[in-house]
C-alpha cells in the first residue's frame, strides 16, 4: 500500500523534474536534472519521502526500545532506559553476541587475507584457471543464500562435520571474500605501476616495494573490506540458521527464534545495539571508500 | 552480488601455451610469475571450491537421489506436477516481479533527483539508500511489522485522514513493501551509472531543435537510462525471488515462497533432497528468466543504445 502511494508520487515528480530541467539555460547544473523552483521542491520532498521509507523501519526500532510498556509499540509510552538493562539479565543474548562477533572477526581476518593474495594474483600474474576463478567470484555474488544454505547443510553433513563456529566462520568466507577481492582489485586498479617500478629502480628490494608501495594502495580498501566482511557475519541469518544448532545460535539467529514466541522490547534493544554496531561500520566504511563502491557502484566516483 | 553489472571484471586469461606474460613486478617475480599467482589465489581458490562449488554440486546431486540415495527423478516431478508447488511457483515469481516494479518507480525518479545534485548531497543521500542493506535483517524486518501492523503508524496515519487503514501485514504488501525497502539500493546504483554517463550537452541540443521537456525526457533520458534498468530490473529480480528472511517474516502463514519451502523442506520435514531439488528449481528458473528478459529488452529498441 505505502508503496504504491509513494510510487504514484514518484512517477509525477521524475518527469515534472525532466520537464523543467528542459527550460533551464544552457549549462547549469539544472540542465542535468530537476531545474526550476517548484520542480525543485517537489524534488526535495520526494528525496526526503523516499529517505524517511528508508530510514522508518530502524527509526521505529531504536524509538520503541525506549517504551514503559511491556510490547513493543511506536509512538513509544513514556521513555526508559529499563529494556537495555534487562538484556544484562538475559545471559543467552550476551552468549549469542560473543559467538556472532568471534565469528564475524574471524571471517573478517581471514577474508582480507584472502582477498589481498587473490586480487594481487588476478590483477597481476597469469595462472591457469585465472577466468574461471575471476568467474567464479562473480558468481558467488548471485547465488541464492538461501540456497548455498542448503547445499553447505548437506555437504557439512557428507563430510561429517560438526556444526561449530569453525564451520560458520567457513560457510561466511564465501559471503564476504567476493567483497573483499573486489576491493583490492579495486584499490589495485587506482596503484600507479610506474611508483613501483620506481622503487625497485632506485634500489627498493621486493619486500619493501611491496611493504611501502604496493600495501598503501591498498590499505583503505582491506580496511573497509574487514569491516563489510564483519557486519555481513554479524548479521547473516540465511546461512546461519542452516549451519548453526540449538546449542550455538548466532544472535541473529537467537532473535529470529526468540521472536517466533515474543515479541517485547528486549528484542527492540538488541535490534539497537546491532544498529549502533552497524552504524559504527557504516562510518568507518564511509570514510574510507564510500559505501557505494561496494556494491559495485562506478568506482570512478 | 551485483552480479551482473561486474561478469567480465579483470583482463582475459593468458593463453597457457603461449610466452608468459610481461613480468610482474611483485615481489617474487623471478620465481616465474605463474607459480606466484596460482600460490596467491590458492587458498580463495580452496574457499571456493570447497565451500561453494562443491556444496552446489551436492545440492543438485541430491536433488537427484531418493532420501535413500538411489537415483531418482521423483523430487522434480513431484514439485512440478503439483499444482500447489507450481503455485508456489508462480507466486514466487509474481512477488519478485512486483518488487522490480516498485524498485523501477520509486527508485528512477530518485536516480533522476540524485543526478542534479552536489556530490556532498549524493554522498548522503546514497549512504540512506544503503543503509537497509547494512542493518540486520531481522531488525530490518520487526521495524516494518511494527510499522505496518493494526495499531502502527501508517494505520495511525491513515485513521488521521478518516480513512479504514487496509491490511497490511502478513500479506504481499507487506512481503514487497519490505523487499522494495531493501532492494531499492540495487536499482538505484546501476541506474545512477546509467544517467551519468549520458551527454549532458544532448538535452539541452534537443531543446535548441525545439523539443519540448517531456519529449526531451522520453525519447533522450529514457531510452539512454535502459542499460541501468536492466541491470537493477535483473539483480533485483534474482535477490528477490530467493529472499527467506523478509517475506518469512513479514509474509507469515499466508505468504509462503520457494525459499520458505526449502528451509521447512530441510529442517522441519529434514527431506534435504526435495530441499536441494526446490532449491534448483528457483535457481534454473531464475536464471532462465533473468536471462530471457534481458534478451528481450536487449532485441527490442535496445540496439542502438546497448551498441
Amino acid at each position: 500500500m505505502r508503496a504504491a502511494t509513494t510510487g504514484s508520487g514518484a512517477a509525477t515528480t521524475g518527469s515534472g523534474a525532466a520537464g523543467k530541467a528542459a527550460d533551464t539555460p544552457v549549462g547549469t547544473p539544472a540542465a542535468t536534472g530537476v531545474g526550476g523552483r517548484a520542480g525543485r521542491l517537489l524534488g526535495a520532498a520526494f528525496a526526503a519521502l523516499v529517505g524517511l521509507f528508508l530510514m522508518a523501519p530502524v527509526l521505529v526500532t531504536i524509538a520503541s526500545s525506549l517504551t514503559t510498556t511491556s510490547y513493543v509499540t511506536f509512538p513509544p509510552k513514556g521513555l526508559t532506559l529499563h529494556w537495555y538493562a534487562e538484556l544484562l539479565n538475559r545471559p543467552e543474548f550476551l552468549d549469542s553476541f560473543l559467538i556472532s562477533i568471534g565469528v564475524a572477526a574471524g571471517a573478517a581476518v581471514v577474508s582480507t587475507a584472502l582477498g589481498l593474495a587473490a586480487g594481487l594474483a588476478i590483477h597481476r600474474y597469469p595462472f591457469p584457471g585465472k577466468s574461471v576463478l575471476d568467474r567464479l567470484f562473480s558468481s558467488a555474488f548471485a547465488v541464492p543464500t538461501i540456497v548455498l544454505g542448503i547445499g553447505l547443510l548437506q555437504w557439512y553433513a557428507q563430510l561429517g562435520m560438526a556444526s561449530s563456529p569453525l564451520t560458520l566462520l567457513l560457510a561466511h568466507l564465501v559471503l564476504t571474500v567476493p567483497y573483499t577481492v573486489r576491493l583490492v582489485l579495486a584499490g589495485l586498479a587506482g596503484l600507479d605501476r610506474s611508483a613501483e617500478l620506481a622503487a625497485a629502480g632506485l634500489g627498493a628490494t621486493a619486500p619493501r616495494v611491496f611493504w611501502h608501495v604496493t600495501l598503501p594502495a591498498v590499505r583503505g580498501p582491506m580496511v573497509a573490506g574487514a569491516f563489510f566482511a564483519l557486519i555481513t557475519s554479524f548479521d547473516d541469518l540465511t546461512i546461519a540458521l542452516f549451519v548453526v544448532t540449538t546449542d550455538m545460535q548466532t544472535l541473529p539467529v537467537r532473535i529470529f527464534n526468540y521472536l517466533q514466541y515474543n515479541y517485547d522490547p528486549t528484542v527492540t534493544a538488541v535490534g539497537t545495539v546491532m544498529v549502533f554496531f552497524a552504524a559504527v561500520v557504516v562510518v568507518v566504511i564511509e570514510r574510507i571508500v564510500g559505501v557505494a563502491h561496494l556494491f559495485g557502484a562506478d568506482p570512478e566516483r | 552480488m551485483a552480479a551482473t553489472a561486474r561478469v567480465a571484471r579483470g583482463p582475459a586469461l593468458t593463453p597457457e601455451g603461449s610466452a608468459p606474460a610481461p613480468p610482474a613486478t611483485g615481489p617474487v617475480r623471478r620465481r616465474g610469475p605463474w607459480r606466484t599467482g596460482l600460490l596467491l589465489a590458492s587458498p580463495a581458490i580452496a574457499v571456493l571450491a570447497l565451500l561453494f562449488v562443491a556444496p552446489l554440486f551436492m545440492l543438485v546431486y541430491n536433488s537427484f537421489r531418493t532420501q535413500a540415495g538411489a537415483p531418482t527423478l521423483d523430487n522434480y516431478t513431484r514439485f512440478l506436477g503439483d499444482s500447489f508447488y507450481r503455485g508456489v511457483l508462480w507466486h514466487t515469481l509474481w512477488i519478485g516481479a512486483l518488487t522490480t516494479l516498485g524498485c523501477l518507480v520509486v527508485g528512477y525518479p530518485f536516480a533522476v533527483y540524485l543526478r542534479g545534485r552536489s556530490p556532498r548531497a549524493r554522498n548522503y543521500l546514497s549512504l540512506v539508500l544503503l543503509s537497509p542493506l547494512l542493518i540486520s535483517m531481522v531488525t530490518r524486518a520487526y521495524g516494518w511489522l511494527v510499522l505496518l501492523g493494526p495499531k502502527g503508524p501508517v494505520a495511525d496515519a491513515f485513521h488521521a485522514v478518516g480513512l479504514d487503514a487496509p491490511k497490511m501485514l502478513y500479506n504481499d504488501t507487506a512481503v514487497v513493501v519490505g523487499m522494495v525497502h531493501v532492494m531499492l539500493a540495487y536499482m538505484v546504483l546501476p541506474l545512477m551509472g546509467s544517467l551519468d554517463r549520458i551527454d549532458p550537452a544532448l538535452t539541452p541540443a534537443a531543446k535548441g531543435l525545439g523539443a519540448g521537456g517531456w519529449t526531451c525526457f522520453w525519447r533522450i533520458t529514457v531510452p539512454l537510462s535502459l542499460p541501468g534498468m536492466l541491470a537493477g530490473s535483473l539483480i533485483v529480480f534474482s535477490l528477490t525471488v530467493s529472499s527467506f528472511v523478509t517475506p518469512a517474516i513479514l509474509g507469515g502463514p499466508t505468504v509462503k515462497l520457494m525459499p520458505y519451502f526449502v528451509y521447512t523442506e530441510a529442517t522441519s520435514n529434514l527431506n534435504w533432497p526435495y530441499a536441494a531439488a526446490i532449491g534448483f528449481v528457483l535457481i534454473v528458473v531464475t536464471t532462465v528468466l533473468t536471462a530471457g528478459y534481458a534478451r528481450l529488452l536487449r532485441g527490442r529498441g535496445g540496439k542502438e543504445v546497448f551498441a
